[in-house]
C-alpha cells in the first residue's frame, strides 16, 4: 500500500523535521523546553484552585493527577486538530518545489505533539508517586490506548488537512468546535460520577471517541482497572477504517491542493 | 541528438530517440501518454462549500492541463520547453519532478535522482538554514551522510556565512534564493529541471549562479529539462526544444527549427 512505501520512505525526513520543529520552538524561548511541563502544569493547578476550591463537588479522588491525564490527552489532541487545518497551506514551500507525501505531514506533527505527551505521561508518573497512586498490571494498558488516540488523531486531521485546503474559515470552526468537544469530554470532571442522565453519559463516555479514551486512561491509570476491549476494538476498527479512507482522500487530491495553494 | 529525436503527428503527439540513438545513449526520462488534471478548487467559505457538496456536475470544474503527452529524453540531452501561458509546461516539469502525478499514464526516471531547480527547494521558515539543508537534501532523495559531506560546500558556495545557524524566517529575499540555488547546485542530481529563473541573488551571485548552472548543464551525461519563456535562454542552453500547446505536443526539434515556428506562431 502506498502509505506504508511512502511513511518508510520519508519516515527519516519525518522525524528530522519534528526534530526541528521541536528545537526551533524553544530556541528563542527564555525556558526553552521547560514550557512543555510548565503549562499544562499551570492548567492544571488553575483547575484545581477552581474546581477543587471553588467548586469543590467536581473533586475526585488524586484530582491533581485526574486533571493532569485528562489535560495531557486533551492537550495532545487539540493542537494536533489545530495544527492540520494549515498544514498544507503553511508547507507551501515546500510541497510545490518537491513531492513530499501530505500524509507524512501529518505523521511529522503528531511525533511533535507525541513528544510534548510523552513528557507529561512522565509528570502523570510523578503525581503518582506523590498521590500514592496504587499500580496495577493494567496501567500497561497505556499504551494501547495511545495507539488508539494516534489512530483517531490521525484520522480526524487528514480530514482537516483536506478541508483546510479549500475552506478558508474552516480555522474558526474547528476552534469553535474544539471547544464544545472540550466541554463534553470530561477533561475536569469524570462523566460517570457526574453525569447524571444515563443517555447522556453513555454518549459523552462511550460514543465520544476522545472522551473514552481519557475516560480508560483515568480507569487504568488511576483506578487500576482494565480497558473495556469490546469499545476498544471498535473505536480502533472505526479510527483504521477512517484512517484508510482519509489516505485515500489526500492522495487522490495531491495534485488539486499543489494548485490550489 | 537533435535529429535522433522525432515527432509522431496528432493529438497524442510522441515524442521518442531513434533507434540507433537508443543504442548508444541510455534514455533517463520516459514520458508515457502523460495526463495531468485537477479540480480547479477555488478556496471559499463554509456555507458556499457545503452548497458546493450538494452540486451534482464536479467533473466540470475538472481541467486537463496535459493531454496524453509522450516523449523519451536521452542522458545528456538538454531539452527546452516552451509554449504560451497555460500550455503546461510547468504541469509536466512538475510531474517529471514527482510533485504532481499522472491520471494517466508514466513516468520513468530509469533510476536517476532528480531535482526541480527553480528557486530552489522550499524551506521551513522556523528552522535554521544548516537544518534546512538537511531537510531539503533528504527530500532530494540524498542520506543525512551525504548531505552532511556536502553541507560545508553548500554553505560555502551560498555566501551566507554565520547566517546558516539563524532561522530562515530572518534571511532576506536574496539569502533565501541564494541558499535554495545552492542546495540544488551542489547536492547534484543526475537530472536537472529547471523552471524559469536561471540566476538568483544580487548582481555578483547571478553572474556566479548563473556561471554554475552552465556547468551543472554542460557536465557530461547529466540530463537537463528547461522551462523558458525565454528564447534567448533556449537558443543558447537546449540541444531540443519541445513545443506544448494546450497541453500537447506540437512541435518538436532542433532548437533552432522550433523556436522559429514558435516565434511565427506567437506573433
Amino acid at each position: 500500500m502506498r502509505f506504508f512505501k511512502d511513511t518508510k520512505k520519508y519516515f527519516p525526513y519525518a522525524v528530522y523535521s519534528a526534530k526541528a520543529e521541536l528545537k526551533s520552538e524553544v530556541a528563542n524561548s527564555y525556558l526553552n523546553w521547560i514550557w512543555w511541563v510548565l503549562e499544562p502544569i499551570c492548567t492544571m493547578l488553575v483547575y484545581m484552585l477552581v474546581f477543587g476550591n471553588i467548586l469543590p463537588n467536581m473533586k475526585e479522588d488524586y484530582f491533581g493527577a485526574f486533571l493532569f491525564v485528562g489535560l495531557t490527552v486533551w492537550g495532545f489532541f487539540n493542537k494536533n486538530l489545530v495544527n492540520s487545518v494549515k498544514l498544507v497551506v503553511n508547507n507551501k514551500s515546500i510541497i510545490s518545489k518537491v513531492y513530499l507525501p501530505k500524509t507524512i505531514l501529518i505523521l511529522s506533527k503528531i511525533m511533535v505533539n507525541g513528544f510534548k505527551m510523552l513528557i507529561n505521561l512522565g509528570i502523570v508518573v510523578i503525581l503518582m508517586i506523590y498521590y500514592k497512586v496504587p499500580v496495577t498490571i493494567h496501567v500497561l494498558e497505556v499504551f494501547p490506548l495511545l495507539v488508539l488516540l494516534t489512530v483517531i488523531t490521525y484520522a480526524l486531521m487528514g480530514i482537516l488537512l483536506h478541508l483546510g485546503v479549500f475552506v478558508e474559515d474552516m480555522a474558526y470552526v474547528i476552534s469553535i468546535l474544539l471547544k464544545l468537544v472540550y466541554f463534553l469530554t470530561g477533561i475536569f470532571y469524570n462523566i460517570d460520577t457526574k453525569v447524571k442522565d444515563d443517555t447522556l453519559r453513555y454518549v459523552l463516555g462511550v460514543g465520544n471517541p476522545i472522551g473514552y479514551v481519557i475516560r480508560e486512561m483515568r480507569l487504568v491509570i488511576l483506578g487500576g482497572q482494565g480497558i473495556d476491549w469490546t469499545l476498544y476494538f471498535i473505536w480502533l476498527g472505526i479510527g483504521l477504517v477512517c484512517c484508510f479512507a482519509v489516505n485515500r482522500v489526500i492522495y487522490k487530491n495531491e495534485n488539486s491542493y499543489i494548485k490550489s495553494i | 541528438m537533435a535529429e535522433d529525436i522525432k515527432a509522431t503527428p496528432g493529438t497524442e503527439a510522441t515524442v521518442t530517440a531513434g533507434e540507433e540513438a537508443n543504442k548508444q545513449v541510455p534514455i533517463a526520462i520516459s514520458v508515457k501518454d502523460l495526463v495531468i488534471s485537477y479540480r480547479m478548487m477555488r478556496k471559499m467559505s463554509v456555507q458556499r462549500s457545503i452548497l458546493s457538496f450538494t452540486q451534482k456536475d464536479k467533473a466540470a470544474n475538472r481541467f486537463v492541463a496535459v493531454k496524453g503527452v509522450s516523449f523519451d529524453v536521452p542522458q545528456g540531452e538538454i531539452v527546452g520547453l516552451i509554449g504560451k501561458n497555460g500550455s503546461g509546461k510547468s504541469t509536466t516539469l512538475r510531474a517529471i519532478a514527482g510533485i504532481l502525478s499522472p491520471d494517466s499514464g508514466s513516468i520513468d526516471l530509469h533510476g536517476n535522482t532528480i531535482s526541480l531547480l527553480s528557486i530552489g527547494v522550499g524551506f521551513k521558515p522556523l528552522l535554521t538554514g544548516r537544518e534546512n539543508i538537511i531537510l531539503s537534501g533528504m527530500l532530494l532523495g540524498f542520506s543525512e551522510k551525504e548531505i552532511a559531506e556536502k553541507t560545508e560546500a553548500i554553505i560555502e558556495f551560498s555566501e551566507l556565512g554565520e547566517f546558516i545557524d539563524y532561522p530562515v524566517k530572518t534571511y532576506s529575499s536574496g539569502m533565501y534564493s541564494k541558499l535554495a540555488f545552492s542546495i540544488t547546485a551542489i547536492l547534484e542530481t543526475n537530472i536537472i529541471l529547471i523552471d524559469e529563473v536561471l540566476s538568483v541573488g544580487d548582481e555578483k551571485f547571478k553572474k556566479k549562479s548563473y556561471r554554475k548552472m552552465k556547468e551543472l548543464i554542460n557536465t557530461p551525461d547529466r540530463t537537463v529539462v528547461i522551462v523558458s519563456h525565454s528564447i534567448k535562454t533556449l537558443e543558447e542552453l537546449c540541444t531540443t526544444v519541445i513545443w506544448l500547446h494546450d497541453g500537447e505536443i506540437k512541435m518538436v526539434g532542433e532548437t533552432k527549427e522550433v523556436l522559429k515556428e514558435y516565434q511565427e506562431f506567437m506573433k
